[in-house]
């Protein structure tokens, strides 16, 4: 029988390094397969007790919360048109606030306008030649003032 | 052998897993629990394992449209685990004080949790003993050697598929497993 199988030939052998030779020691020799067989049964009991424990554990069975809600990117769409909707409720307020004042303001500026047109209409001469108005005086056959003033001269 | 006969079972081998998919609630259900008890063991903290198997299926949903196949669907799921749990690792290296609190609590408790069998009160406390001594060698492995481990001894997979979750090559996986199952001997006494 071949020498006894070595702590790090154990080791090779339970992280998958087979070879013929040692798998017919291990067929040969008891004490090597107790050996083994221990250190199997320890992982084995460590991958069992961490299975339950685990199974325990808060989170252990499906929780995926995104997944009944939507994908996450659903989510944040449903979040942007809330915030745009938050956004166009407070606007229409002050839009319509605006609105009433510049209408205001047109209805002055329309009666401003207005006025200026009726002062003008008034006016028995146009702005620009009120000066001359003191100078000048209308009859009836047309003849102008200064033309009367000439006639004096002569 | 018929390279057409064999692409055309390829082919269906791998619309068949990434049919698999098709069905989310069923893959949810299956892979869960495998997912959650990964990190869990990994980080050693329920809330934050909670929260990264939470990220990992969201990662699922979000990619299963470019899932073609190339592995099994658990390989593919866990691939995502394993970097989910590296970046959460590197993560936490700033902030020391939360990892050692949560560890100190967690080993106590996989330690006391022992499946209901008919043992004697003194192979009770034995095998607790030694659960826990695992548990907490585990815990002091460098990150691949602690993530080949669990991935082999607690969810079973073989070495091929551990080398496709962790992008290694086969011969890798065997020196960080071999390493992990050393340090576990030498914690166990079993080194003589």
């Amino acid at each position: 029988m071949s020498p006894h199988l070595s702590s790090r030939e154990i080791s090779e052998w339970v992280a998958g390094t087979r070879t013929p030779e040692r798998e017919n020691h291990l067929h040969e020799c008891a004490e090597c397969r107790g050996e083994l067989t221990r250190l199997q049964g320890v992982l084995l009991e460590f991958r069992d007790s961490l299975r339950d424990w685990s199974a325990g554990q808060a989170g252990s069975s499906p929780r995926p919360v995104w997944l009944t809600e939507g994908p996450r990117g659903a989510h944040r769409l449903r979040w942007a048109l809330v915030a745009v909707a938050m956004i166009l409720l407070a606007a229409i307020p002050i839009y319509r606030s605006r609105e009433r004042q510049r209408q205001a303001d047109t209805s002055l500026e329309d009666a401003v306008l207005l006025e200026q047109i009726d002062a003008g209409v008034s006016r028995s001469v146009p702005a620009p030649m009120e000066p001359l108005a003191g100078l000048v005086s209308w009859d009836s056959t047309g003849s102008t003032a200064s033309g009367r003033q000439s006639q004096q001269k002569k | 052998m018929e390279p057409v006969a064999v692409s055309g079972f390829l082919t269906t081998t791998f619309e068949s897993a990434a049919g698999e998919l098709d069905d989310f609630d069923a893959v949810v259900r299956l892979h869960w629990p495998a997912v959650f008890r990964f990190t869990l063991a990994s980080v050693r903290d329920p809330d934050a394992a909670q929260a990264l198997t939470q990220d990992c299926f969201m990662n699922v949903w979000r990619g299963r449209g470019t899932f073609r196949g190339g592995s099994t669907v658990k390989t593919w799921i866990m691939r995502i685990a394993v970097n989910l749990v590296r970046d959460h690792a590197r993560n936490r290296r700033l902030q020391f004080w939360k990892r050692t609190t949560a560890r100190a609590l967690d080993i106590q408790a996989a330690g006391e949790r022992i499946p209901d069998e008919q043992l004697s009160a003194e192979a009770r406390m034995l095998r607790s003993e030694r659960i826990r001594a695992v548990w907490q060698v585990s815990g002091t492995l460098p990150e691949k050697q602690r993530t080949v481990f669990l991935l082999r001894f607690v969810e079973d997979m073989d070495l091929l598929e551990i080398a496709a979750a962790m992008g290694l090559k086969e011969g890798t996986v065997k020196v960080h497993l071999f390493r992990a199952v050393q340090s576990v001997r030498e914690r166990l006494g079993g080194n003589e």
